[in-house]
């Protein structure tokens, strides 16, 4: 049975082209994905190995205990402690690392960053090196962290300007540039690197955070570990220079390992539509067997033996194409490594790392993806009776027969479970569970569209038909052939129609964020620009606060600068708010916009955190503003155009309870009480958030907030862009660490960011979107062998081979349209449940443009999938194709 | 040609099978043929010197080793010979479905030996019909579209009334939104024959025709082929082994190893018999 079963496999070789290749593709991917990881990490690893061995202990403050939930005031290692480690006889030199923070300014004169970057200084027995140039020596030198020089586009020899503690200007030198590699403070902020004096001069500091010890001769590292541990007691957490890097290795395999799970995730997805393939493929290949399986049946195999047969040649086809998937994925994996690795922090080249877990895991999911696939066509293999092996083309007879009625009613219900689950997600507000139940609806009704396949096929078919028939006889019969075996041609345009709806979902979700906030901009809160303070993070210990609210993450995200993501960045808005020391826009800034005949209106915002019984309440008001006018917002009851001095507009959680006319009664902090008059109550996800008061009102309960956090400006209408432009910058000359954002750059800001993960998400989904390709084209091909006497025929009817082709072309189109189709109206459906049941009030966007250019795709795809199948059945000879059976 | 139109065949006639109800395809001036003689009028295909050879991993096998032949119009022509004899190479490449090695065929004027495939498609299109021994309907296409395509594929504008007559004729009026698959074996048949003779092409091409049919379905087919060159001045070539089959045309020519090597006028089944078991034995 076995030599039968290699026999036929060597035969039909040809026909496990495309399905090897759908396999090959899928396991690419997972051990790609794999392979890439393991060497990403191995490099990130040895980076951070080879800094951390170049010293031999390192000690860092032990984390004091953090009694409940308070946040620990950061421990810092001391001068005098420093010294005992130098006094140490076991340790050759010792440095300290000390870490505060500085403004760099750009070539433009403005603070670099959102937040500035840390500044440091380091002696060179510590863990780090200049990398290009000399680390900086004096007073007058600076060093700069690679990563941030490169962003700023300092080179080293440049003259760099930093602000002082007293936010004064200083030049400094560019004498050397420093990798700290991926550890997250200083690639995350960037780092300027001082001399240990002249930072204490630029910065406030006080201890170190680290402190770096070498080994005398003859001592180990361990030792040296030993005595500083000793030395220093229960202050630090002392290690070994390999421990240390060990442990920060592991920080990096997080990342990696977060990198690692979402690419595995669209190997899943490309897995999944092979599995669809790989079926369809086994299922018309038994098919067509049928008689051979019957022959075989009639010689006296047993069923048994027929599946084992058709088991064993899925086996076969799985561990070959597995095999070469594995090979093309430690290719590309490397590959991957080579050029991605860079971008994404990876200092050098680095031998690829191929784990066994790689190569099993790869050949594993592919070949039991493969042999799972094949197990309903076996079976169905063994139900050939021995006799259809005497009747003549059983094939060829084969229309299949319709969908039966179970199967329709089984999908209708699909469908309405689905819609139900939608529906249950609108009438709860917004949540992540939410997000859950939407996924659940689409699977559900995913389920449907596979039940219904076939149905679905004709029913569109039909209509899809009515034009194209009149196009020419190669379209009719195309229309007629896409629905002679609706269940193949439904397997083959399923696996399309997964790629098309997560792509068109994602669209969808990406257009309509976009558009809400786009609206939020430029409807409820038309302004020009933004002015806001650089926020500090270091001193006096802004720790960030445990809550952020979810709903101010919108606004927040207006304000943001590329490299902060908009959760940090809200909350380092937060952490701030109410300490003593807010950064704000100085008063005089507001003062000259104001005088500025340019500028229409100058707008703030103030906010303060209070306690009350119910949790923090966030306070806020915005000056100068004219609710209703200059600022809108959706309401649930009430119009905020009724806003007024003594009245107060409430937004969620804050608003429990509440309806318009109510009293709010908001706790003062010297004891007092402040009543006022509920104006409106405003949806959620809108530019008013929290409890807004009247600017008097806000005045009077927090008389120490007297400077805007936030300021907007909105200019003349009609002005000339430059013009406002320079007047705004004009204003903010003085103050180089306001960052100054012009709204138009935020809305590109915000579509370039949408835009990279569109790209990216969608070249992830290419690939199965490649295999479903592959999988219609395998079935094209599969039928025109099917029908090679029926394309001889109509040869010899007097149908031309280029008819010939556009025939199998046209039903090559309709099934990518029919897949593509189905695909897209998930996409928009579901995309738009999701979007809606995360973000309250979207403006559910249909991305039109995209859609036309997904559905130019089909169309595309499948004249490319009928490429190779309409070479083949119009080079076949007629006479050969009417003579052969 | 043009024909006179009775509309739908009266029930009368569609009960009766035989004869076959020649009346419905009355020509109303008889063109050229005196009807006795159909051999005589211009030949309307003419092959000289085909011969065909295929390789055969190294051996040369000649499968038409010259033959002339001529068919006349209105002549109903059967092609017999033992099997492997070349009569289906023959006939593939007097229907330019097939390219001969040396030798030309012309059909009408025109000579198809030398012409690209896309003229040979336009010429099988435009003025041959065929009929093969199965698998002659696309299994998709009802029994009217099927009879209908070459002309779509022409782009050809249907002759409705001689559609309705030939429809009668061959008595599919009530079988005509049919698939293939619900046919039997001789009504799909003579759904080939319509389709054949849709067109009037200027010779029709039959390769076993009645192969697969029992012997009272493939007279069936064979009297509306006799009665299509008799009252049509169809042009028919058929292939066959059947000397039953063969006894319904005008004339039979005899093929052996690749040559023509005998003809009958007017044959009769037993003398088509002695002749090819004389041809199996030399």
């Amino acid at each position: 049975m076995l030599r039968t079963t290699l026999a036929g496999l060597r035969l039909h070789k040809s026909r496990y082209v495309t399905t090897v290749l759908a396999i090959l593709l899928g396991v690419m991917f997972v051990s790609g994905t794999m392979v890439f990881a393991d060497t990403l990490e191995a490099g990130y690893e040895k980076t951070v190995m080879g800094s951390a061995a170049s010293v031999d202990a390192v000690a860092v403050p032990s984390e004091p205990d953090s009694g409940g939930s308070e946040e620990p005031e950061e421990a810092l290692l001391t001068t005098e402690q420093l010294d005992e480690v130098r006094a140490l006889p076991e340790v050759a030199g010792a440095d300290g690392v000390v870490n505060g923070e500085a403004v760099l300014l750009d070539a433009d004169g403005r603070a670099f960053g959102f937040v500035p970057p840390v500044a440091v200084s380091f002696g060179e027995h510590t863990r780090f090196s200049a990398e290009e140039g000399t680390l900086p020596g004096n007073g007058g030198e600076i060093a700069l962290a690679a990563s941030t020089a490169e962003q700023i586009g300092f080179a080293v020899g440049d003259r760099v300007t930093v602000l002082d503690r007293e936010q004064a200007k200083r030049e400094f030198t560019l004498t050397g540039l420093v990798e700290f590699g991926t550890e997250q403070d200083y690639s995350f902020r960037g780092a300027v690197v001082f001399d240990e004096d002249t930072l204490r001069e630029m910065a406030t500091v006080e201890g170190y955070v680290e402190i770096d010890a070498t080994a005398a001769p003859g001592h180990t590292d361990q030792q040296v570990s030993d005595a500083v541990a000793a030395a220093l007691g229960s202050s630090a957490e002392v290690m070994t220079g390999d421990e240390f890097g060990v442990k920060l290795a592991e920080g990096t395999g997080a990342d990696t390992l977060m990198l690692r799970t979402v690419l595995l995730l669209f190997s899943f997805i490309a897995m999944f539509v092979a599995g669809i393939v790989i079926h369809n493929t086994f299922a018309i290949l038994i098919a067509q067997r049928q008689r051979e399986m019957a022959l075989l049946r009639c010689v006296g195999a047993k069923r048994s033996q027929v599946f084992r047969s058709v088991l064993l040649e899925s086996l076969a086809v799985g561990l070959l194409s597995s095999a070469l998937g594995v090979l093309a994925g430690v290719g590309v994996g490397y590959a991957g490594a080579a050029f991605g690795g860079p971008l994404l922090g990876m200092e050098g080249a680095s031998a690829v790392v191929v784990s066994p877990t790689a190569m099993v895991l790869g050949m594993s999911v592919g070949t039991v993806v493969t042999v799972f696939s094949a197990l309903v066509p076996a079976m169905r293999a063994t139900r050939v009776p021995p006799l259809a092996a005497l009747r003549t083309s059983a094939t060829a007879a084969g229309l299949e027969k319709g969908t039966g009625r179970v199967r329709a009613v089984f999908g209708a219900l699909c469908f309405l479970a689905s819609a139900a689950l939608v529906a249950l997600t609108r009438m709860s507000g917004p949540s992540e569970t939410n997000l859950v139940i939407v996924t659940a609806a689409a699977l559900v009704a995913f389920t449907g569209v596979v039940v219904l396949g076939p149905l679905l096929v004709r029913g569109i078919v039909r209509v899809l038909g009515i034009p194209l028939r009149r196009t020419g006889v190669p379209s009719m019969l195309a229309v007629d052939n896409s629905v002679r075996s609706p269940r193949r041609a439904a397997a083959a345009m399923i696996a399309l129609t997964v790629g098309a709806t997560l792509i068109t979902g994602y669209s969808v979700v990406s257009a309509s964020i976009e558009r809400t906030l786009t609206a939020q901009l430029e409807e409820q809160f038309p302004i020009d620009y933004q002015i806001t303070p650089q926020m500090f993070l270091g001193e006096p210990a802004a720790a960030e606060p445990e809550e952020t609210s979810a709903e101010d993450a919108p606004e927040e995200e207006t304000a943001s600068e590329e490299e902060a993501p908009p959760e940090e960045e809200a909350a380092a808005a937060d952490g701030t708010v109410g300490a003593p020391d807010v950064p704000a826009v100085p008063a005089e800034v507001v003062r000259v916009l104001r005088e500025d005949p340019l500028l229409e209106r100058v707008m703030g915002q103030r906010s303060a955190a209070v306690e009350s019984d119910n949790g923090t309440l966030w306070v806020n008001t915005h000056t100068s503003t004219r609710f209703g006018e200059d600022m809108t917002a959706d309401t649930v009851e009430g119009d905020i155009s009724d806003m007024g001095p003594g009245k107060v507009v409430l937004q969620g959680a804050s608003a429990d309870g509440f309806s318009v006319g109510d009293t709010f009664t908001l706790p003062l902090d010297d004891g007092g009480e402040l009543s006022l008059e509920v104006a409106a109550i405003t949806e959620e996800g809108q530019m008013l958030y929290g409890v807004t008061l009247h600017e008097d009102d806000f005045a009077r309960a927090f008389p120490e907030i007297t400077s805007d956090e936030y300021v907007y400006v909105r200019a003349v209408p009609g002005a000339d862009p430059a013009d406002v432009r320079e007047a705004v910058h004009d204003a903010v000359e003085d103050h180089p660490t306001l960052q100054v954002m012009s709204v138009s750059e935020v809305k590109e800001q915000l579509s370039s960011i949408l835009d990279i993960a569109f790209y990216t998400i969608a070249a992830m989904l290419a690939l199965a979107i490649v295999i479903a390709v592959f999988g219609i084209s395998n079935t094209m091909a599969l039928s025109v062998l099917e029908r090679t006497r029926e394309s001889a025929l109509l040869r010899a009817l007097g149908l031309a081979k280029g008819q010939l082709r556009r025939m199998l072309g046209v039903e090559a189109v309709l099934l990518c349209l029919i897949g593509a189709g189905i695909g897209i109206v998930f996409g928009v459906v579901f995309g738009w449940a999701a979007g809606a049941a995360v973000l309250p009030g979207l403006e559910f966007t249909v991305p039109y443009a995209q859609i036309a250019v997904f559905i130019a795709l089909a169309v595309l795809a499948g004249l490319a999938a009928a490429v190779l199948p309409a070479r083949r059945a119009a080079g076949t000879s007629i006479t050969g194709a009417l003579a052969g059976e | 040609m043009r024909y006179v139109g009775k509309g739908a065949c009266p029930p009368f006639f569609r009960r009766i099978r035989f004869p076959y109800p020649v009346l419905e395809l009355t020509t109303v001036s008889v063109p050229t043929a005196d009807p006795a003689s159909p051999v005589s009028p211009p030949p309307v295909v003419v092959a000289r010197g085909l011969t065909k050879t295929y390789d055969t991993g190294g051996a040369q096998v000649h499968a038409l080793a010259g033959v002339d032949v001529e068919f006349h119009r209105g002549a109903f022509t059967a092609i017999m010979g033992p099997s492997g004899s070349g009569k289906s190479t023959l006939m593939h490449c007097l229907a330019g479905l097939d390219v001969p090695t040396s030798g030309t065929v012309h059909l009408g004027r025109t000579q198809i030996t030398g012409l690209r495939d896309a003229e040979l498609t336009l010429l099988r299109r435009d003025r041959i019909g065929f009929i093969f021994q199965s698998f002659n309907l696309l299994p998709m296409l009802t029994a009217e579209q099927n009879i209908l395509l070459p002309s779509q594929i022409a782009r050809r504008k249907v002759d409705r009334d001689r559609f309705d007559r030939i429809v009668d004729v061959v008595g599919l009026r009530d079988r005509l939104h049919h698939l293939p698959a619900k046919l039997s074996g001789g009504q799909q048949q003579r759904v080939a024959v319509a389709r054949a003779l849709l067109n009037a092409p200027e010779v029709v091409y039959a390769d076993e025709p009645t192969g697969n049919l029992d012997s009272h379905s493939g007279t069936e087919v064979l009297e509306f082929l006799r009665s299509s060159t008799k009252e049509m001045q169809q042009t028919v070539v058929m292939v066959t082994h059947d000397p039953v089959a063969a006894s319904y045309a005008d004339r039979v020519v005899f093929l052996r190893d690749g040559r023509l090597v005998d003809e009958v006028a007017d044959p009769t089944a037993e003398l088509v018999s002695a002749r090819l078991l004389k041809l199996e034995e030399a």
